[in-house]
């Protein structure tokens, strides 16, 4: 892994999936009372944060966003009654799995924002983009190697994801 | 960095296998009373008509191992074989194969929650299979098959508990139309018979295992994972929850999954997979047995399906066909994280 100095003059791309009952219009509250929040967030408007497909998250951190932000109604707040609701659950499991699987947990957030809370939104916008510029870029790949050259490699082993291409390799 | 000490799983692995050293004589006997009572009755049923096929196994090309069988003729039942060797989790067959009618099916524990599983997605309905239930001691792997030049020696014998089996919580049919074995379907009453399955609450030893690792570990870890894999996609195949008629990545207009074998589109298939399932996974760990790269994927399957139970409090996939799934439902009073 990489080591950033300094991250300060990082400029992340976060992705924020914004219900359009709720956060959206937050978001356009925020920007008429003219509040300022870092300009590294990408809205990208959606019905219902029941809407957000997890694969949505996956595909935006392949295609080079740094974060993936996803907001909705608060829970109750629903439009459609109950979108959020299952979207919690979901959420609740994928960013789970996420993170087990070695994804910051910074780098994926969920938060309730309604539509008259132009505050929250810019101070959530705001701290989830100061947290990921902090962390620096994603990892794209080869952390793996990085991390077999630390030579930390040992505990990983040890529990052993079979290896079959490199047997193959050894074999012949 | 140091190793770390000795794995729970490989000890408990470990205890499973010797109890299932102690008692393969006992099985034999088992083995061969099944066989006998799983012909006569797939006879009986393909020539009553009541049934159109018999899905179990037959003997496969090498010694000590075996294969999925299709029995439509009456005449051919003798082909049938229960052994320690029969590996292959069959419940999937029979969403093609009922196609030409009423399909029975060899069923022990993992097959019978598979058949719920797809029952509660309304893939089948209970009236288009009967289930054959068949006492289950656990299966072995088959041994190497050793491709030295003198052909003289067989494979020897082995007696290592398939991974798969070893994390078994049910051992015993949940659901079948009759039971073949020697007596009452419980785990309890076949006692000394058949080591007992791992306990419901142990079965996450190994995510626990991996969740203590540090985030850059996992990574490396899960890394490594994504990048062996070959996308075969033999995993989806064998699932009994992964019966969408079509995939998301075979929706080539969408444009989900890339064509390209790499670490970002390996990693898009695997997560999205075990997110398709996790909350339906019946834990047969077939997905795992048939992976042609030998990668771990229960210890992802098992990831979703420990949040969801702990997080929701499910019970176990599978165990009948009404049970909602978690992702499927709500309640309000869900714990709330996000505010
Ligand atoms: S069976 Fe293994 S190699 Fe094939 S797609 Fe699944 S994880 Fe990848
Ligand atoms: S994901 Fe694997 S263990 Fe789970 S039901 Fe499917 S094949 Fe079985």
């Amino acid at each position: 892994m990489s080591v950033v100095e300094s991250n300060s003059d990082f400029q992340p791309t976060v992705l924020a999936f914004c219900c359009h009952w709720c956060t959206y219009s937050g978001a356009d509250l925020a920007g008429l009372n003219r509040m300022n929040y870092p300009a590294n967030i990408r809205l990208l408007r959606v019905p219902c944060s029941g809407r957000v497909n997890p694969q949505y998250v996956l595909t935006a951190f392949n295609k080079g966003c740094d974060g993936v932000l996803v907001c909705g109604c608060h829970p109750g707040d629903c439009h459609y009654v109950s979108g959020n609701y299952f979207a919690k659950r979901r959420m609740m499991a994928f960013k789970r799995l996420l993170e087990y699987t070695g994804l910051e947990p910074e780098r994926f957030q969920i938060r309730w924002i309604s539509g008259s809370e132009a505050g929250k939104f810019r101070d959530v916008v705001t701290q989830v983009c100061e947290e990921i510029r902090a962390l620096g870029p994603l990892k794209h790949s080869a952390s793996f190697e990085a991390f077999a050259e630390q030579g930390a490699l040992g505990t990983v082993n040890a529990l052993t994801p079979a290896n079959k291409a490199e047997e193959v390799v050894e074999n012949d | 960095m140091t190793d770390t000490a000795p794995s729970i799983t490989r000890e408990q692995t470990a205890r499973v296998q010797t109890a299932r050293v102690q008692t393969t004589r006992v099985h034999t006997a088992l083995f061969a009373e099944v066989t006998q009572k799983l012909r006569l009755r797939a006879k009986e049923l393909l020539e009553s008509g009541e049934v159109v096929s018999v899905i179990g196994w037959e003997a496969g090309r090498f010694e000590n191992q075996t294969t999925p069988a299709f029995i439509t003729d009456a005449n051919k039942v003798d082909r049938l074989i229960f052994n320690e060797y029969c590996a292959n989790t069959l419940g999937k067959y029979v969403l093609s194969e009922k196609l030409d009618g009423k399909v029975a099916v060899c069923v022990r524990g993992c097959e019978s929650r598979g058949i719920n599983r797809m029952i509660s997605d309304n893939q089948l309905k209970r009236s288009e299979v009967y289930l054959l239930g068949l006492p289950c001691p656990g299966m072995v792997e088959s041994p190497e098959v050793s491709h030295a030049s003198e052909p003289s020696h067989a494979p020897e014998a082995s007696s290592k508990l398939l991974s798969k089996c070893a994390f078994c919580t049910h051992r015993q049919p949940v659901v079948f139309d009759e039971y073949l074995g020697t007596c009452e379907a419980t785990d309890e009453t076949l006692g000394g018979l058949i080591p007992k399955p791992i306990d419901p609450s142990e079965r996450f030893s190994d995510v626990e295992e991996l969740e203590a690792l540090s985030l850059d570990e996992r990574n490396a870890y899960f890394e490594k994972l994504y990048n062996n894999c070959i996308r075969c996609y033999a995993c989806r195949e064998v699932c009994p929850c992964c019966t969408c008629r079509e995939c998301f990545v075979d929706q080539a207009r969408a444009g989900w999954q890339g064509k390209q074998n790499n670490l970002e589109e390996n990693r898009f298939y695997n997560l999205t997979r075990v997110f398709h399932i996790g909350d339906r996974c019946v834990e047969c760990g077939e997905c795992e047995r048939v992976c042609p790269m030998e990668l771990p994927l229960m210890k992802i399957n098992r990831k979703m399906v420990k949040d969801l139970t702990t997080l929701f409090s499910v019970p176990e996939a599978g165990l009948d066909s009404e049970t909602i799934s978690p992702l499927n439902t709500y309640d309000v009073a869900d714990l709330e994280e996000y505010l």
